[in-house]
């Protein structure tokens, strides 16, 4: 503590190059934090789905293609499976085309066993299975449109050309998808005349280690049929959805990684000009006492309370702008984004590497020129 | 030796190799300064005598020979060990006073305190001390930028005593200064070595210099040329040397 002060008048030696080294290392730390959250997340969100009981049955096709709902009946007899949801995208929107979120029709009987991780209450699964009208809501939904338990709202058809009237009987919790709204899949039905059809199965299966067998069983059943089914685990599904996203989360994690590095070789230049100013006071200090090992431990100290601040105010302004993105873009799902919290470690870790790795070198040298000859620069 | 010394060179060389080149700096010195002495070692340009102070500071290492200081010898102790033997045992005062811009005189007066493991408080307390030492006592919250080039000799020379240590050495203390300053500078010294008995070593081409100090070592071409007892000797000098 007694050397705090010693560092913080070097830092205020000249205000203006550290200010700028600092936002220098704020706007590369920015970059990186923004950048490497969405693979981030979409990682995060894979992991937390891999523990999942459930599996997604679409048509072989593409999930664009339907499946017979009779597929239900012979699905729940397989061996292993405990419960089965049919689905099917409606699609609408809530006022205007920009108010778009995924809602879904599913059959109530089952729901509280297949989602049963959802955070859903058991009040809002019996009202969902009372009546006919009855939607449950996640949290991104309520909280981006203002909406609360009992209310009435609509969806306008854009696949169907009618709309639905919902009534909210519950919401769901953080592990359910961000951005969703369920409704009864009998309703879905009534109203487009019974075509008979659902987009997917959601199936829920009694052990971890059953889920192969259950999809090679659920698949090999519908084979040579007129809709051959591809089943997979929910982790898998989810994955195929990411991985179309692949390129851009590589190319993001490594564009984030040359802004830091490139900021650090800024960042490099920058302690050595500044230490190299102050070769002769290090000269001093080291003829009165001062050891090299307490002169390097200075000299990084403030590259490090440099890069570290730099590191927290960029960190900070992606957070913040991430959230401020994602409030304003929900219809792209993104309203539930935000920066993971090991993404705040890495890049507070690749603030203080920035402090540290910049100065390494120029403060080693520092600590351990000649002391002659550096006071004979002075003179 | 029944007689103490406060430093001890003995048959001392000093070779510094530039690029191809090699520079005798010192060759084959001995001296040996007695305690709570004022001296000074003079000389022509390139005659060793900046190398001597650095070699009794422990600054730089001799070649060959023995260096003592306050009867400790410090030619074969490392790097890590000479820093805390210099925290101890030097106050080092340059000809362009070397504070640091950035802090205070008193900031600057405490740097060599920050070694050591007193207290917030006593650190204060020696700071103060020193600084009235000097006459600066008005003056702590300055910046050097705002202190005349006396007045930064002063903080600088209350940084040297802070620590209370065994010798204090100076390369050239009055060279950058006016002669009023110069005088007030070496009156300070001298009052430094008569009423605390600090053995101060300077080095100087300032000759009013000479009716301060005890001792006048001079040196020629890294050779010792001669010892001389200075005007401001309350006695014969009772140096001994040889060379």
């Amino acid at each position: 503590m007694k050397y705090l002060v010693l560092i913080v008048k070097n830092l205020m030696r000249s205000k203006r190059r550290t200010i700028l080294t600092i936002l220098s290392i704020a706007v590369s730390l920015f970059i990186f934090s923004a950048l490497v959250s969405f693979p981030t997340l979409a990682r995060e969100i894979l992991a937390d789905r891999a523990s999942s009981l459930r599996i997604a049955v679409h048509n072989k096709a593409g999930v664009t293609y339907s499946m017979p709902e009779a597929y239900k009946q012979r699905i729940a007899s397989t061996p292993h499976v405990i419960a089965v949801a049919p689905e099917s995208w409606f699609g609408g929107v809530y006022h205007e085309v920009y108010d778009q979120f995924p809602n879904l029709a599913v059959d109530p009987d089952q729901i509280d066993l297949v989602w049963d991780d959802w955070g859903i209450s058991k009040q809002a699964f019996d009202d969902f299975k009372r009546l006919r009208t009855a939607a449950l809501v996640s949290s991104g939904v309520m909280k981006r449109f203002n909406l609360h338990v009992g209310q009435q709202i609509q969806l306008k058809g854009t696949v169907y050309n009618f709309n639905v009237a919902l009534n909210i009987v519950g919401t769901m919790s953080d592990k359910a998808p961000p951005n969703f709204l369920l409704f009864r899949r009998d309703y879905l039905e009534e109203a487009a005349g019974r075509p008979g059809f659902v987009s997917m199965y959601w199936v829920r299966v009694d052990k971890s280690e059953n889920i192969p067998q259950v999809i090679a069983s659920i698949d090999e059943q519908f084979t040579n049929s007129s809709a051959e089914t591809r089943s997979e685990s929910e982790a898998a599904f989810m994955g195929n959805f990411v991985q179309g996203y692949r390129m851009f989360f590589q190319l993001a994690e490594i564009l984030g990684l040359i802004v830091v590095l490139t900021i650090g070789l800024v960042a490099a230049n920058t302690a050595a000009m500044s230490i190299r100013e102050r070769r002769g006071e290090i000269a001093v200090m080291r003829s009165i006492g001062f050891r090299s090992g307490t002169i390097l431990g200075l000299l990084l100290g403030e590259s490090l309370i440099v890069g570290l601040s730099g590191g927290i105010l960029g960190c900070g302004a992606a957070y913040i702008i991430l959230k401020v993105f994602a409030v304003g873009s929900p219809a792209i799902g993104l309203s539930n984004i935000q920066m993971p919290p090991i993404v705040v470690v890495e890049a507070l870790i690749a603030a203080g590497l920035i402090g540290l790795l910049s100065a390494w070198f120029p403060a080693r040298s520092a600590a351990r020129q000649n002391i002659v000859d550096a006071l004979r620069l002075v003179a | 030796m029944d007689q103490k010394y406060a430093i001890d060179i003995d048959h001392v060389t000093r070779v510094y190799k530039r690029d191809e080149f090699e520079v005798r700096a010192l060759d084959d010195v001995t001296i040996q300064v007695p305690e709570a002495r004022f001296v000074a070692i003079m000389g022509p340009s390139g005659s060793g005598k900046t190398t001597m102070l650095n070699l009794i500071a422990g600054i730089d290492h001799a070649t060959s020979g023995r260096v003592a200081v306050g009867g400790e010898e410090i030619t074969s102790m490392k790097e890590r060990d000479l820093a805390a033997w210099r925290a101890r045992h030097i106050g080092l005062v340059f000809q362009f006073y070397n504070l640091i811009p950035v802090l205070t005189a008193f900031e600057n007066v405490e740097l060599p305190l920050l070694l050591t493991h007193l207290k917030k408080a006593e650190r204060r307390e020696h700071v103060e001390t020193a600084l009235k030492v000097v006459g600066l006592a008005d003056r702590m919250d300055h910046y050097p930028r705002q202190l005349s080039g006396g007045q930064e000799q002063r903080v600088a020379i209350a940084r040297a005593i802070v620590t209370d240590p065994t010798i204090v050495v100076a390369d050239e203390p009055t060279g950058d200064l006016d002669a009023k300053s110069a005088e007030e500078i070496l009156n300070l010294l001298t009052e430094l070595n008569r009423q605390f008995h600090k053995t101060i070593v300077m080095v100087t081409h300032d000759p009013r210099a000479e009716r301060y100090v005890d001792t006048v070592y001079r040196l020629d071409k890294g050779v010792l040329a001669g010892i001389e007892p200075g005007k401001g000797a309350p006695q014969p000098a009772a140096a001994g040397a040889s060379a």
